[in-house]
């Protein structure tokens, strides 16, 4: 179980190959690997976090997972700088005996990511820099799992 | 001494602030409207709704009593992922 928020650029197989590591007796392994979208003609994302505060609340989200599923290891790692289009920007892996519960686990913590964990995204294009905040489809995405 | 952090979007409508709150500032609605006061643009800044609010890193849904001892933290909306 674990929370990595870095500044430096990762490679999510190795991220696999270490999660697999701890996953104990599980069936099913679930990784989602995000990458800075190369739409149009942005330059770079560049995301901040508030530290100490963004690796707890997503250490709360974890927990939260595992209340409703049965997970064997779920492990977060999310980058924080300036990142290039193509570059790996979050990795989400679980792990439990059955693969529903992993798939699902990994949806959630994802959209979780998307709207609840303290980070805040900058786009650039050329010279011109803006906040992205999260869209109406991020939000719904959410609320999927409130019921 | 209160610290009083900002992030986001918000980030670029002040920076940090380490010091005494006034004495009429008991709570965080009276921390809002005493930056208000001292700063139009971050007056419009923390007004725009989907802002949050922690304090000592926990997000607050309404307004709560704060003192020197305390970290308040305005979060314009987060994304992440």
């Amino acid at each position: 179980m674990g929370v990595v928020v870095t500044d430096m650029s990762f490679d999510p197989e190795m991220v696999h190959a270490e999660f697999r590591k701890t996953v104990g007796d599980a069936g099913a392994i679930v990784a989602f690997t995000g990458l800075v979208r190369g739409e149009g003609d942005i330059t770079a994302l560049t995301l901040s976090h508030f530290p100490e505060f963004t690796e707890s609340e997503i250490a709360r989200i974890g927990a939260v997972a595992e209340t409703k599923w049965p997970l064997t290891a779920w492990h977060v790692v999310h980058r924080i700088g300036k990142m290039a289009p193509g570059e790996p920007i979050v990795v989400v892996a679980t792990a439990s005996k059955h693969r529903r519960a992993a798939f699902e686990a990994a949806d959630f913590l994802m959209d979780y990511l998307k709207s609840e964990a303290p980070f805040w995204k900058q786009e650039t294009r050329g010279a011109e820099s803006r906040w992205i905040e999260p869209r109406a489809q991020d939000i719904a995405d959410k609320k999927r799992w409130e019921s | 001494m209160a610290t009083i952090l900002f992030f986001g979007r918000l980030s670029e409508s002040s920076y940090a602030i380490n010091g005494a709150l006034p004495d009429y500032v008991q709570t965080t609605d009276d921390v809002i409207a005493w930056l208000s006061e001292r700063d139009d643009g971050l007056k419009a800044a923390l007004a725009t709704p989907g802002n949050r609010i922690a304090v000592n890193k926990t997000i607050i849904s309404k307004s709560m009593p704060v003192s020197d001892a305390d970290e308040i933290a305005f979060m314009s909306p987060l994304s992440g992922g």
